[in-house]
């Protein structure tokens, strides 16, 4: 099962604005890209060209980018009351 | 909302609502914000409980709490590359207040937060809290997009993620290495396909704790209907497989796979943990006019082979409550800090301050597990040649690791647990 298959399992209410912003120009001279395999949603990937592709559709909201970039590229906040994801088990 | 309260509580966790629940008892006024849609819907854990702090303070709870099963199977095991090396413990008793059980956390928080409102403290979800307020170095309430809501005294329940103590300077961003993160998947797999695998009664059930070579540790919990099994990784190893892989490695290893085939998952999930013990307990959890309970304090206990954090909320928000009670407003609240160390809680997170360092330790997760399924694997493939214990070892061992260094690891760890 691939991580799309399971992020369709749990439940998100997306809410029309990203509640984390990649400050992209500083991944750009990132050589860790740590977030890459860190993050247990997937949401951070390298295209053709090697440069990273962020959505936020789909977050965990685990916690774990904002803690693991060495860049402090990534401004993380949790999405606004009510929305993003809804856990039924937890 | 422009109402004052006696006390505003900042997240709708166990830490949060417990703080809520002994005040509410001794006439406050609480209100309680919490950014889910409903107590429970933002918290993730691996899916065991233990029993004291609810015994104490919620009389009842056994009859109407959200049980799953009681924990009577403690396992602990590694995973070799197709086989499986266990250690199990079979408890007979009865529960009798030094039990545990297994619970989803989403439903034990809407359960205890049923509790809460019964004693009239105004829950209010869908809340994100934007910032702290003070006034003249006094916290004095929090605002919340639009709305300011003031209070006697603010209490920071907001888990192990800090945004808001960060934020006001209280506590610096962890480090990567006291991190580990959590991922988990709940499966239904049915009542009777889980007691006849795992060897369960109908209300018995099993906790195990797993060390992987491949992705480092994990866990499986049995419910009632279902079972959750979850992999937690360290950010600072070199991990061999990527975060967002980590539960298919775990569901394809061949003996998880027939514990759960036929199994249709229902829920994936994911947390930070925090992992640095006593180093990342708070000096100062509390300042004038705030507590800080829970796992945002660091009041979380990993012993090694049990992670307590449900309880050890529970009490830091008794302790908390007890504090606020015994201080007068705009007062520094330090004498939540003598609560949590004549608890004993303070002592338990020191007795076990080295876990740490062990578990940040890659050769425990991956050198010492590989060898000692190759040892297993050697004592019990049985040939014509059948070799001495010694011989396996030594073959085992081989280019591995030194023996003196296994031996120095193997101190570090015997004193340390
Ligand atoms: C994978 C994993 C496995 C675990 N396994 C176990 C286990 O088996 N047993 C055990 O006892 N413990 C376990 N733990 C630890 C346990 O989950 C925590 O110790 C416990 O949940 C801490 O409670 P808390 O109330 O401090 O924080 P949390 O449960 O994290 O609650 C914090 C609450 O605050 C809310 N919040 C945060 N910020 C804001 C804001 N700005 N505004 C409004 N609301 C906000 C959140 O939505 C959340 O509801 C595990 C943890 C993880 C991650
Ligand atoms: S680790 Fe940080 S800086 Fe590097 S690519 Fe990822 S987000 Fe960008
Ligand atoms: S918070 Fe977790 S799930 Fe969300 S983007 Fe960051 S690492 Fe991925």
């Amino acid at each position: 099962m691939s991580v799309e298959e399971r992020l369709a399992l749990t439940k998100f209410e997306v809410h029309s604005e990203p509640h984390i912003i990649l400050r992209t120009e500083k991944c750009k001279t990132c050589s860790f890209k740590i977030c890459v395999s860190s993050c247990p949603a997937g949401l951070y990937t390298l295209n053709e060209s090697g440069e990273i592709q962020f959505t936020y559709e789909g977050c965990l909201e685990c916690g774990t980018c904002r803690i693991v970039c060495p860049e402090n590229a990534i401004e993380w906040n949790y999405p606004p009351g009510g929305f993003g994801v809804q856990y039924k088990f937890g | 909302m422009s109402e004052k309260y006696d006390v505003v509580v900042v997240g709708g966790g166990p830490a949060g609502l417990s703080v809520a629940y002994f005040l509410a008892d001794k006439g406050y006024t609480v209100v309680v914000l919490e950014r889910g849609l409903e107590p429970g819907s933002k918290n993730v854990f691996g899916g065991r409980v233990y029993s004291y702090p609810l015994d104490k303070y919620f009389p009842g709870w056994r009859r109407d709490a959200p049980i799953e099963r009681w924990v009577r199977r403690e396992m602990l095991s590694i995973l070799c590359r197709e086989n499986m090396a266990s250690i199990g413990y079979q408890l007979s008793r009865k529960p009798d207040g030094h039990d545990s059980f297994t619970v989803f956390l989403s439903r034990l928080l809407k359960w205890m937060a049923s509790k809460v409102e019964e004693k009239n403290v105004l829950l209010a979800s869908n809340v994100r809290v934007d910032e702290m307020l003070f006034r003249d170095g006094v916290a004095c309430g929090v605002r919340a997009g639009e709305d300011k809501i003031e209070a006697e005294y603010v209490v920071i329940a907001e888990g192990a993620n800090t945004l808001l103590l960060e934020k006001h300077g209280l506590r610096g961003r962890p480090s990567p290495r006291d991190i580990a993160v959590g991922v988990k998947e709940v499966v239904r797999v049915g009542r009777e396909k889980i007691n006849e695998r795992f060897g369960l009664g109908d209300e018995e059930g099993l906790a195990q704790f797993l060390i992987s070579p491949v992705f480092g540790g994990g866990f499986i919990y049995t419910m009632k209907e279902y079972v959750s099994v979850g992999v937690v990784y360290r950010l600072s190893f070199n991990n061999h497989v990527e975060g967002k892989d980590v539960i298919e490695e775990l569901r394809m290893h061949p003996e998880i796979s027939k514990l759960l085939e036929g199994g249709v998952p229902v829920e994936y999930s994911a947390h930070i943990i925090r992992e640095g013990g006593y180093k990342d307990l708070m000096s100062k959890p509390y300042g004038k006019g705030y507590v800080v309970v829970g796992d945002a304090a660091g009041l979380i206990l990993n012993t090694g082979f049990t992670v307590r954090g449900v309880d050890l909320a529970i009490e830091s928000g008794r302790l908390a409550a007890e504090a606020i009670t015994k201080t007068s407003p705009g007062e520094e609240l330090s004498i939540y800090m003598d609560l949590l160390r004549r608890s004993g809680i303070i002592d338990a997170l020191k007795k076990f301050k080295n876990v740490p360092k062990i578990l940040s330790n890659q050769r425990i997760y991956v050198e010492y597990p590989d060898l000692i399924c190759k040892l297993l694997d050697n004592i019990y493939s049985v040939d014509e040649f059948p070799e001495t214990l010694n011989e396996s070892l030594k073959k085992a061992v081989k280019g591995k690791t030194s023996i003196i260094r296994l031996l120095l690891d193997l101190l570090m760890t015997v004193r340390s647990l």
